[in-house]
């Protein structure tokens, strides 16, 4: 199957590891990704706070980009996902708004039909989880925090998993031979969304350190997101805070990379602002150890 | 075309609002900040002015509080569009014109430095993504829509 992939914007653009992470898993899950010419989905919590409308048509205008070359539409961010799955539900739900937003879209000689669909990233790792069982070569052995984030489980509106106990990654971390330690608040958000991440600088890292308290606490060897946004949070918002968490965080296709054998520096973790060392270290053993073995077998 | 506040308190069931205070209970901002979420749905239901109140941009639209909400209020929703109207009035935080005037000019909100494209291409990835913001006759186009929107206005209108 193919998939027209979303990078947003800061996967691209201040994370390529995240992009380059995702195309390695992808490629070895047999799932064909393609790049269509995007823009900004727009952000959730800054365009449509000031007017829905024009959210609306640039969600529209992206969609539609996808549905032109007839593929569905993969994001890998939870804000991406938000935007994009929100507006085409939103449209699909109210047709007499398509008419209007193709009013604005003629003008550019596009035109959204709701013809596709969005899909977040996680929702088509599951489908392949038997794939992924079986292209995990390293049991890296990790314990580590999962973070949500908010717009993949929330609004509930759009299915999937149960906002309130989500379980799927927990199980694509158990498959990595990974463990995900519990703990308080684990649900809640990392405090970029919503416009406050540039427009309260103050509020939104006193959300991020009340959790990585939490996670701190629990003995977490780094963290798992699903969201280039919260990962901007978690790995950059560290260095602003006074308290010294020094927490790793990793993409969830970053973790799976790594499972698959994939080295550290190919995977970009280098380029992250709190330091990878010690997760890179420990998955180049668990490389080293299945190279023996393999060694061993041969022999 | 924004909602007006009577639209708002219909289309979001905000008048379901029983005042159980869950969704100022389960707010993450709320344990740091003043915001109120409980306060804020009691004075748009009632028909007070709340748009003026800085509170209402220090929700990070996680939605647990409409998750939440025995009642089904559209808590977030209702937040999400009474921002709308607050931003007409010229009521948000000016940082934001930064992100929106970012979108307009490289149809990203957070554009390419040279710094990340010369780690694009050490991990081997193109120099310059494949997105319109690296298409010039995109890009154009891509501004000529921005430019038949509404949010073109309101954010000129603030910055006069």
């Amino acid at each position: 199957m193919r998939y027209s992939l979303f990078p947003g914007c800061i996967a691209k653009n201040l994370y390529p590891s995240i992009e380059k992470a995702t195309s390695i898993v992808f490629k070895e899950l047999g799932i064909e990704l393609v790049e269509d010419p995007y823009t900004c989905c727009p952000a959730p919590g800054v365009i449509r706070s000031y007017d829905f409308d024009s959210w609306l048509v640039i969600a529209a205008r992206n969609i539609a980009t996808a549905e032109a070359k007839g593929t569905p539409l993969l994001t890998i961010c939870n804000g991406c996902y938000g935007t994009l799955g929100a507006a085409d539900r939103f449209l699909k739900a109210h047709p007499e708004y398509i008419e209007r937003v193709n009013r604005f879209l003629a003008t550019v000689d596009m035109r959204y039909l709701g013809a596709t669909r969005v899909v977040h990233f996680v929702d088509l790792i599951k489908e392949s989880l038997p794939q992924l069982k079986d292209a995990v070569r390293v049991e890296l052995d990790l314990k580590v925090a999962i973070h949500y984030g908010c717009h993949y489980l929330k609004p509930s509106a759009h299915g999937g998993e149960n906002p309130e106990r989500p379980e799927i990654l927990e199980r694509i971390v158990e498959c990595l031979g990974c463990e995900s330690v519990d703990f308080p608040e684990k649900l809640s958000c990392c405090g970029a969304g919503g416009g406050v991440w540039s427009g309260n600088e103050d509020l939104s890292l006193a959300i991020l350190h009340r959790k990585l308290n939490f996670i701190k606490e629990a003995g977490a060897e780094c963290i798992i997101d699903i969201c280039p946004f919260c990962h901007l949070q978690l790995d950059q918002g560290q260095k602003r805070l006074k308290t010294r968490f020094e927490i790793p965080v990793l993409h969830l296709n970053q973790l799976i990379g790594l499972s698959f054998g994939v080295k550290d520096k190919i995977l970009g973790l280098h380029t992250h602002m709190v330091s990878t060392r010690n997760i890179a270290k420990k998955a180049k053993k668990a490389r080293k150890d299945l190279f023996e073995e393999n060694e061993e077998k041969e022999i | 075309m924004a909602l007006d506040l009577p639209t708002i308190i219909r289309n979001f069931d905000l008048r379901k609002c029983m005042q159980c205070g869950k969704c100022s209970a389960s707010c993450p901002a709320g344990f740091e900040s003043n915001l109120r979420t409980r306060m804020i749905i009691y004075m748009a239901k009632s028909g007070m002015d709340v748009l003026d109140l800085n509170e209402l941009w220090s929700c990070t639209t996680c939605y647990t509080c409409q998750e939440r909400c025995p009642k089904g209020v559209k808590v977030t929703d209702a937040i999400i569009f009474l921002r709308n109207l607050a931003a007409r009035r010229g009521n948000f935080p000016r940082i934001h014109l930064t992100a929106i005037k970012a979108i307009y000019d490289t149809s990203n909100g957070f554009p390419l430095t040279p710094e990340i494209s010369k780690i694009r291409s050490l991990l081997g990835l193109q120099k310059e993504p494949a997105d319109v913001a690296h298409n010039e006759e995109a890009l154009s186009k891509f501004r000529r829509l921005m430019e038949s929107i509404e949010i073109i206005n309101i954010t000129r209108e603030a910055q006069k």
